[in-house]
């Protein structure tokens, strides 16, 4: 047999005090073309960067990498958290952010971040331009770092790695917020770098994977195990589902019928059109699908709706049955909505902990609160317990596996049992154990007279409740139907 | 135009500034509710002006923009800013004489210009806003005696005003209405409602006056806020150098490290900046810094009478009347120094290691802190003041030298400031000559700990915590930091 082109022997990693990984050792041979799922929390991402020494661990770690390989000899680790910082250095981002027009020029435009990276590795220009069309992300060139979308950013990291062309390129999470077609042209593009002499390593849970996989592990006990087949890498067990806190059982009080309604509302940045003539009602109890590419508008509408957005002033847009502008404040909006979305996950405050996250959402701060009153305190220890967090109430948010963090944030998002809840892909970073459970627990929720806003990419991981469907594509509605329940379209 | 505070007779100065009265919570309970339904116009819309009157219309108040006619016309920034956010622009003909409320955002400079355009236009017994005394005080602008003259002024530059807002809290702020432009009594009304506006009530407001904001606010900003930063900072790096360290490693330092450094103070006062080292250290460090009060304490008060009799005002607007010779020749010659030219190395500094290797900037902020501190209030001014333009806005500036060194700082912060900044630097660098000549590397450039076995007299010890935490910048911090629920990291690298 050749060569293996990864050696890794006894490797050890201990992350605050707890062992991570525990003598694990692994071998990538040529022609291998990994994929790594399993438990959430189970040292996966950990072992990835290990690998290219972003995090600390003792053992071996051997890359022998071919110089007849026309691909770069280099490992390149692509990972499921992004961090960009604006000119002056600066990650102190807020995640209404981008809707604020004055910071004009503070961080790159996504084409000047592409030349960066491309004089850094010394590549051509010309072989992005393919990549930066299958990824349908030609129009977002002029666009600056602070104004992608979560997925637009997401496909912002792939197409350095795709360009690059790697000899091992590993993927953590890769999937994470991509619309249909650009995972499928992602995928395709992955087979080619692998036929062209690209190893993979995949870390995901995805089922839709590039055929060039070839071989499958999980993590268990700080050690690596191979299996035969992706059905048997070990998922999450099913959740043991847990009676709603009988708060939630209430359905909320409903200032109006009409909780939302947009008249042809229009929002432009200079020449670009972000939102064409929106006209939109959401009445209560309804439970809306909200889909479109990345890129599309979604989050600049959801903005609109809770606050975030500043051009959500003259227009025609009623929220709770006022009139925007008409002398409310954001916080007297925010007061009757739960929202979640990956940027707020994102810029979400560091020093938080898993309970300040949560109480933070009485008051809509982020990680911050005034006095938690009693009562409000045993509705955050019931929530803790429903979402199975009571034992790391205390751990800052940011230090737990992802899919914890965004159950923590779902607390947040539900815990004041708000009139209308906003949930902007609320399953990004879950595996799929955990969305089904999350799912199921939406599913039981919305029987409790909610109304509810919800943007999700695959059909096949959507809650059941969903009632009615909005499709915008490059800013326009172009569907607005009622949806069969449970039904399965394209 | 004649300095307002020279008019005044000594009684009537003191009692102004001593205005400094930390609010509670319960006394903004009114909420937006002065000023709901009021026109407000905003003039200027730079990093204050847009950030706040965006804070303001998502509180629920009505705002738009009053800006020059050519800047309307040519589509400047500031027309930009404001419409491409939706909001009303005209110019002051069209807007200010609907205006129950002119907030004037511009810089210091332009007030007097500013002012003589619009207050023509205000309506009978409209209000105006300032966010800093300067025009007021210093300049003597009159105004017309139906107006009703306030002052709400945010503790943080613009962008955090916004930032802090959008996350559910605000940043400290000091408030004021001036005692000549009261007549209908609604001036403290009308300041509240605008800070509720913009979040500041979250984080601790101050209730203070003009005289008080402005003699404060000018002590510390070219004291210890710009001019010993830039002072330190420069010493340091041309010691560092002087004595073998690598060019790369000690611009890092010194770049980096007032911003570490100044974060510890922030949250555990100078106290707990101290704690960060070990306990030779921390002896080393307060013996320096006493030597270096000792020598620096005739400059401090030289700055603070320069600025109660108006001699500093005075000749500053002098330069702005000779076209900035002065400033600019100054600025010139900030960006041409050796730290500023040297590129920062491409070296890993540890949080610790900035503390450890670079025990000189902590003894200086010490010094500066607490002599800024205790000058203002020997002058009359309330600790609370004092500590706010003191203490609290080190890091803040810090933060701009870690952005892009000396020639950021000086962008940033107004011209006032700069132009005192420079002032100061001058007089401190020849003042220190002497000290400077002892200082070696373990100081400054290596880790003071090296080759020590960490072993202090423990009576010593106990005397110098005992120093440290009983003064009076300590006693207040406490109070006013417990206060600032809101507090956190403000900005980190």
């Amino acid at each position: 047999m050749a060569n293996p082109i990864v050696h890794i022997a006894n490797l050890n990693l201990q992350y605050a005090g707890t062992t991570v990984l525990c003598d694990l050792n692994w071998r990538i041979y040529p022609g291998e073309h990994w994929i790594i799922g399993g438990k959430s929390g189970s040292g996966k991402s950990s072992l990835a960067k290990a690998m290219v020494k972003q995090e600390k661990a003792s053992g071996e770690i051997i890359f022998r990498f071919d110089q007849s390989n026309p691909m770069l000899a280099q490992a390149y680790y692509v990972a499921n958290w992004y961090q960009f910082a604006n000119l002056e250095g600066d990650r102190n981002f807020y995640y209404q952010q981008r809707y604020n027009k004055q910071q004009r020029n503070d961080t790159l435009t996504v084409y000047a971040d592409l030349i960066h990276f491309g004089k850094k590795q010394q590549l051509d220009f010309r072989d992005a331009e393919p990549i930066l069309e299958a990824l349908g992300f030609g129009n977002c060139r002029e666009t600056q770092l602070i104004e992608l979308s979560s997925g637009e950013h997401k496909k912002l990291q792939l197409v350095q790695a795709l360009w690059l062309r790697p000899q091992l390129l590993i993927l953590d999470e890769p999937y994470t917020g991509l619309d249909k077609r650009s995972r499928e042209n992602f995928n395709s593009l992955l087979d080619d770098m692998a036929n062209a002499g690209t190893t993979l390593v995949l870390i995901s849970n995805d089922r839709n994977i590039p055929d060039a996989i070839n071989r499958f592990a999980h993590i268990e006990n700080g050690q690596l195990h191979a299996v035969s087949h992706l059905d048997e890498i070990k998922q999450d067990e099913q959740r043991q589902r847990k009676p709603f806190p009988y708060f939630l059982q209430q359905a909320p009080l409903v200032d109006h019928d009409t909780m939302v309604e947009l008249r042809n509302v229009s929002v432009r940045y200079g020449e670009k059109e972000v939102l064409k003539n929106i006209s939109w009602q959401v009445k209560a109890g309804e439970k809306w699908l909200l889909q479109g590419p990345n890129g599309s508008g979604k989050s600049t509408l959801l903005s609109l709706l809770n606050g975030d957005h500043p051009q959500a002033y003259a227009t025609d847009i009623f929220l709770f049955g006022k009139k925007r502008g008409s002398g409310e404040s954001i916080w007297d909006i925010k007061q009757k909505i739960g929202i979640i979305s990956p940027e707020l996950h994102w810029y979400f405050d560091k020093n938080a902990t898993v309970w300040h996250a949560i109480a933070s959402g009485f008051y809509d701060s982020v990680g911050w609160f005034i006095q938690v009153k009693y009562e409000e305190k045993k509705q955050i220890e019931q929530l803790l317990d429903f979402f199975d967090l009571l034992q790391d109430k205390d751990k800052l948010l940011h230090t737990l596996p992802l899919g914890k963090q965004r159950l923590a944030l779902l607390a947040r998002t539900i815990i004041k049992n708000p009139q209308l809840l906003i949930l902007d892909e609320p399953c990004q970073g879950l595996d799929r154990s955990q969305t089904a459970h999350f799912n199921a627990v939406l599913d039981e929720l919305s029987g409790y007279g909610k109304t509810l806003i919800y943007v999700g990419h695959y059909e096949s991981q959507l809650p059941a409740c969903l009632d009615n469907r909005l499709v915008l594509e490059k800013g326009e509605v172009v569907i607005s139907e009622r949806r069969e329940k449970n039904s399965i379209a394209g | 135009m004649a300095n307002y505070f020279n008019t005044l007779p000594l009684r009537e100065q003191l009692e102004q500034l001593s205005h400094a009265e930390f609010m509670e919570t319960a006394e903004f309970a009114d909420g937006v509710n002065a000023l709901k339904g009021k026109k407000i116009v905003i003039v200027g819309a730079g990093a204050q002006g847009l950030n706040q009157g965006l804070n303001l219309r998502d509180s629920g108040l009505d705002i738009s923009y009053a800006l020059r006619k050519e800047a309307i016309e040519q589509k400047r920034d500031s027309w930009k800013n404001a419409t491409d956010n939706n909001f009303t622009v005209g110019t002051y003909d069209e807007l200010i004489p609907t205006a129950d409320l002119v907030i004037n955002l511009t810089p210091d400079k332009q007030h007097t210009a500013v002012i003589n355009a619009v207050m023509p236009l205000m309506k009978q017994g409209a209000a105006l806003s300032y966010s800093h005394g300067f025009n007021i005080v210093e300049e003597g602008m009159q105004i017309r005696k139906d107006i009703t003259v306030l002052m709400v002024a945010p503790k943080c530059p613009g962008s955090e005003v916004r930032a802090e807002y959008l996350r559910g809290f605000g940043v400290p702020t000091l408030i004021a209405v001036h005692p000549e432009n009261d007549p209908e009594g609604k001036g403290w009304p009308y300041a509240k409602a605008y800070c509720v506006g913009t979040g500041g009530h979250h984080a601790g407001v101050l209730k203070s006056s003009f005289v008080a904001e402005v003699k404060s606010d000018l002590m510390g900003e070219q004291t210890i806020l710009c001019g010993l930063l830039q002072t330190g900072s420069i010493l340091s790096f041309d010691k560092m150098v002087e004595k073998g360290i690598d060019a790369g490693y000690a611009s890092k330092l010194v770049q980096y490290g007032v911003e570490v450094i100044t974060e510890a103070l922030k949250h555990g006062g100078v106290s707990g900046m101290l704690d960060r080292l070990s306990n030779p250290a921390k002896i080393k460090a307060f013996q320096i810094s006493e030597e270096l009060k000792d020598i620096m304490r005739p400059l401090f008060q030289k700055h603070q009478d320069d600025i109660m009799s108006g001699e500093f005002s005075k000749t500053m607007m002098e330069d702005w009347a000779n076209g900035d010779v002065n400033l600019l020749k100054w600025r010139a010659e900030t960006g041409e120094t050796a730290f500023e030219k040297t590129p920062a190395g491409d070296v890993k500094i540890g949080d610790q290691e900035y503390f450890d290797n670079y025990l000189l900037m902590v003894a200086f902020v010490r010094a500066g802190v607490e002599l800024a501190f205790e000058t203002m209030v020997e002058a009359g001014i309330k600790p609370e003041s004092a500590y706010y333009e003191s203490l609290h806005e080190t890091p803040l500036i810090a933060n701009t030298i870690a952005r892009k060194k000396l020639f950021e700082m000086n962008r940033v912060i107004s011209d006032t400031a700069e132009y005192g900044c420079y002032l100061f630097d001058q007089a401190c660098k020849p003042l220190l000559a002497d000290f400077m000549k002892k200082v070696d590397t373990d100081l400054v450039g290596k880790n003071f700990n090296e080759g020590k076995d960490g072993s202090v007299d423990n009576v010593q010890l106990v005397q110098v915590n005992e120093i440290l935490r009983s003064h009076p910048v300590e006693i207040v911090g406490v109070k006013l930091r417990k206060a600032m629920t809101a507090m956190k990291a403000i900005k980190t690298a």
